[in-house]
């Protein structure tokens, strides 16, 4: 199968430079879209779904693979090897900002920029380090994701599996909106939250953009700070807007944000 | 008409003290309005949660999940229904809840209020922990208990096929010796040997097609064999002729075109053989008819003596049912589950009837004439 199919790739707009968006963990490609099109007459627009998530090909899905963010990172450089992607603009979300740093040393040349939106190099404490959740609490979170997918998983998996007597549940599916597969979605969790790349930060050269949210909880203004004063050049954009979803609460400033930069 | 004595509701009373707890969250997620449930509930006066995000009444772990999930479905589709969440109360304990969330547009579509309902879950969290916890605990057992099968089912199917080599030299060999021998005395010894060997051969033969039928392969047929039906299924009858020294009388008649597997059908006519020699009545002969019609084959075995008791006649054909039989005589009680496999294979069947006269067993296909 390849990468486009595998990860759901849709591509719109045209322009000489592309810009690729990445959507993090809950969510999926639908996180971009009061923000993607906005730069569809000036790019190449790229979207997709992590493996796991979306309309994305759950048949992919390798335990070893996505075992930590490079697989998801791997992905990213398949699908821009796909495209030919050359000195194009990366929009990474939450942990997908870390996958797009990833993916910009795997494959030298692919990404000119990057846009980190909420980015974190490490969700959990460590010494000085503060991450914003010690490690009882992430646990407690990946104990708990069971609590909330009771419901979606017995209503969604007979229509991911086909069940042509149903067509309904086929529709109701085709309108949701970040839906995730409950087993991948528990081992993405585990992978993004118990991440560590702050190794990695000093080793990316692409242009990079760091958009810090005020309160947010996922994600804090330390943690973006931090992340700033590690990569070289890197420039940092405080918005006004709250929470962790600035490209849904807030789009316009995300949009101009980005447009000042790209 | 008003009955004159009937209370009227109160709206005010209504927010204010319903079963459920009401919330009206800003767009940003802080507390513009709650009502007095929520407060008896959490153990904290109202004057204190105005102006508090509502992520703040949540445990770690469901301010991640509301802030990566369900505040992401509210500004796509504007609501969301059924999310498990955990309020904090005010001593430190955990209230469960199952919260539904409406987004309240203005006019030019802009986010006005968001209105959360919170419904007391308590019990039923702690249900659907239970249920959650049996499902993984029954699917780790089931996991265990596959592999643990499946080791045992290759384990059977290497020693069947393991012990198939050794048997045949000593079929063989006996085989030549009753050939040259002279003495009458070891030619009923290698009878008896040869008619055991072969016993143990099919016996070999069950496993393995059993311990493949498990594994997932199924019993394979090959229909365009090449030993001729009637041939196959005479030498059949000439090996345990040989072997038990028992009569049998076959009338073998199969005039019309046969498309079957000749050696699974000998296998299957050696099992039926097999059964009758080990139960039924010495001193009477045992018959095997094997005719075919215009569109059909039709092999009986039929032997004399004791009926099948009606219990034992329902599980006949299940694997590792085994009658009640002398010890020495007790087999694995798979011929008759493979015979059925092998009559299924070929689209017929295996049917059985079994009175104080006689017990037949009768497998019949359909061909194509």
């Amino acid at each position: 199968m390849s990468p486009i199919e595998r990860n759901n790739v849709k591509i719109s707009g045209s322009g000489p430079r592309a810009m690729m968006f990445a959507h993090g963990f809950g969510c999926d490609q639908n996180m971009w879209r009061f923000v993607a099109p906005a730069f569809e007459t000036q790019f190449r627009v790229v979207v997709f779904d992590h493996v796991g998530a979306g309309g994305s090909d759950l048949s992919a899905y390798k335990p070893e693979k996505y075992s930590s963010l490079n697989g998801y990172a791997d992905d990213v450089v398949e699908i821009g090897r796909e495209l030919g992607l050359q000195g194009a603009v990366f929009v990474g979300h939450s942990v997908s900002a870390m996958i797009g740093a990833l993916a910009s040393l795997k494959a030298p040349g692919m990404f000119e920029s990057l846009v980190m939106v909420g980015p974190s190099p490490r969700y959990m404490n460590d010494g000085d380090y503060v991450g914003g959740f010690s490690e009882t609490q992430i646990d407690e979170l990946l104990e708990s994701l069971d609590d909330n997918h009771l419901g979606w998983s017995a209503a969604m998996a007979p229509a991911i599996m086909g069940n042509p007597d149903r067509p309904e549940l086929g529709q109701e599916l085709a309108d949701s909106f970040c839906r995730t597969d409950p087993d991948i979605a528990k081992a993405f969790a585990r992978v993004t939250f118990k991440s560590d790349n702050r190794g990695d930060l000093d080793k990316i050269t692409a242009r990079t953009l760091v958009l810090q949210c005020s309160d947010d909880i996922i994600a804090g203004m330390q943690v973006g700070e931090y992340v700033n004063a590690r990569i070289a050049g890197s420039r940092l954009v405080k918005l006004a807007a709250t929470g962790h979803c600035p490209n849904l609460s807030a789009p316009d400033e995300v949009i101009s944000a980005i447009r000042a930069f790209a | 008409m008003a009955v004159h004595d009937e209370p009227v509701e109160d709206l005010e009373d209504l927010y204010e003290n319903a079963p459920c707890a009401y919330l009206s969250l800003r767009p940003d997620g802080t507390i513009a309005k709650s009502n007095a449930t929520l407060s008896a509930w959490i153990g904290v006066p109202r004057e204190q949660l105005l102006g508090k995000r509502f992520l703040d009444l949540l445990n770690v772990a469901g301010r991640i999940f509301y802030e990566t999930h369900f505040a992401p479905l509210l500004r796509m589709q504007g609501f969301f229904n059924e999310v498990a969440l955990d309020l904090v109360t005010a001593s430190g304990g955990r209230f469960p809840v199952l919260a539904n969330a409406l987004v309240r547009k203005g006019a030019k579509g802009e986010i006005v209020f968001i209105r959360v309902t919170l419904f007391n879950a308590g019990v039923r969290r702690e249900y659907e922990r239970g249920l959650v916890a049996a499902k993984n605990a029954a699917q780790s057992t089931l996991k265990e208990e596959r592999e643990v099968s499946q080791l045992r089912e290759q384990f059977i199917a290497v020693l069947g096929h393991d012990l198939r080599n050794p048997l045949s030299s000593i079929l063989g060999v006996a085989e030549m010796l009753l050939r040259k021998d002279s003495t009458e005395q070891s030619r009923t010894y290698l009878r008896l040997m040869i008619g055991s060997a072969h016993r143990m051969s099919s016996l070999i033969d069950n496993v393995l097609d059993f311990a493949r039928g498990r594994l997932g392969a199924g019993i394979p047929v090959n229909m365009e064999a090449s030993v001729p039906l009637a041939e196959m299924l005479s030498q059949v009858v000439e090996e345990l002729r040989t072997g038990s020294g028992h009569a049998i009388v076959a009338e073998i008649a199969i005039v019309h075109t046969v498309e079957c597997d000749s050696s699974r059908l000998g296998q299957l006519t050696s099992n039926l053989l097999g059964n009758a020699l080990t139960h039924g009545a010495t001193d009477k002969p045992i018959r095997l008819r094997a005719v075919t019609q215009e569109r059909a084959l039709e092999i009986s075995v039929s032997n004399s003596g004791k009926p099948i008791p009606a219990a034992t006649m329902e599980r006949l054909f299940q694997p590792f049912f085994r009658g009640e039989v002398r010890q020495s005589q007790q087999g694995l009680g798979l011929g008759l589950y493979i015979s059925s496999e092998i009559a299924k294979a070929h689209g017929g069947s295996l049917t059985v009837q079994s009175s104080e006269v006689e017990t037949r067993f009768t497998f019949r296909m359909p061909t194509k004439g």
